[in-house]
């Protein structure tokens, strides 16, 4: 009997133990540490990019857009910092939870999670994260798609961040597309 | 042997969920709800939205929203400490059970909480509307949205009532839920 009990434990210890989970040793930077789970969970590798400098500039322009110019600065220049991963293949082999759960595992404490969207079949993922940056707000944007990703951080003023959060799920969208979209 | 290896493999996620459910109905007898337990639906669902907004990003940010237009949010989001939402999209019926609705539900049935609205469509569609109260205060709302083919929890941590969450609807995360604050039934 009792070594039916003691069985029916570790079957269940495994069991709980079983579900696929990338723990990356936490840095204290989200963002480092963001890029590292994705790249072991999806053995892929990010590339630097080389307009990484100009981003600030451009990230400053999507306020004009959201609020008719009232908001003049969407993140200061050169506060933004950007991953790529680029012609890249991102299965989640249906563990889209387990990743997430990573995710979580490895930002919380020092990042409160906002928005998370998943679409397994798509293979499409958003998760938005913010922290407290004095008085302003630093938010991280991970957008996961079948070929590509994309990890942002910014920094945002407190009324931007307000404007943005009416509609949280256009959040992750703006800040990403401003980051990394060349229009010249 | 074979056969208790086989039943404990068969049952242990549903025991699993149930244990969790215990832990939750022991945890939740605040407003706020305990929803992480939801997350292994992302596997099987064909859209997932998990919105979180605590307390701390509320009280920061409710101060900033300076225009006229804002004037009615800022009313509204006024000591709203939190606003919590789990939406489930699936491609066919289904694929939630039961066990997954009552783990939320069994936190609901504490002391603090009363069901105001019940609302059930021919078409399998069903909205509960429960509040928090304490003493005459309400101190936090829980909407369970079960449709064939989606799930969703919303769940509201301050003094917020129906006419409130229909301001917020379609704002804030908070799906459009259809509450209509003056055509609703008390059940």
């Amino acid at each position: 009997m009792k070594m039916k009990i003691t069985i029916a434990g570790l079957v269940i210890a495994l069991l709980l133990s079983a579900a696929p989970s990338i723990r990356v040793l936490a840095s204290g930077d989200g963002f480092n540490d963001t890029v590292k789970i994705i790249e072991q969970f999806y053995h892929v590798k990010h590339q630097s990019i080389p307009l990484l400098a100009r981003a600030g500039m451009k990230a400053a322009r999507t306020a004009a857009r959201i609020k008719g110019g009232e908001y003049k600065r969407l993140a200061e220049a050169g506060s933004v910092r950007v991953a790529f991963f680029e012609d890249q293949n991102f299965n989640s082999r249906g563990q889209i939870a387990a990743f997430k759960r990573s995710m979580q595992t490895t930002l919380e404490g020092e990042w409160s999670p906002l928005v998370q969207t998943l679409a397994p079949k798509d293979e499409e993922q958003t998760y938005i994260y913010i922290r407290d940056a004095g008085s302003k707000f630093h938010v991280l944007v991970v957008t996961i798609e079948r070929h590509e990703a994309t990890v942002v951080q910014a920094t945002l003023a407190p009324d931007v961040l307000a404007q943005l959060m009416k509609d949280p799920s256009d959040m992750g969208k703006a800040l990403t597309e401003d980051a990394t979209i060349n229009d010249h | 042997m074979k056969t208790l290896f086989q039943t404990i493999l068969r049952f242990a996620p549903v025991l699993l969920l149930l244990l969790a459910g215990g832990v939750m109905t022991a945890r939740a007898q605040g407003p706020k709800l305990q929803m992480d337990q939801l997350d292994l639906l992302a596997n099987k669902a064909s859209e997932t939205v998990d919105v979180k907004l605590d307390e701390r990003l509320m009280a920061t940010t409710a101060r900033f929203f300076p225009s006229k237009d804002d004037a009615d949010i800022k009313e509204v989001l006024k000591g709203i400490k939190g606003i919590y939402v789990k939406s489930f999209t699936f491609e066919k019926e289904g694929e939630y059970s039961q066990l997954e609705v009552d783990s939320v539900l069994s936190q609901l049935r504490g002391s603090t909480w009363s069901k105001v609205v019940s609302v059930k469509s021919k078409g399998g569609d069903n909205v509960q509307v429960y509040l928090n109260m304490v003493g005459d205060q309400i101190t936090g709302l829980a909407v369970l949205s079960m449709e064939p083919k989606e799930f969703t929890v919303v769940n509201i941590v301050g003094p917020i009532d129906l006419q409130k969450l229909s301001k917020l609807e379609g704002q804030f995360g908070v799906p459009d839920l259809g509450i209509e604050a003056d055509k609703t039934k008390k059940k």
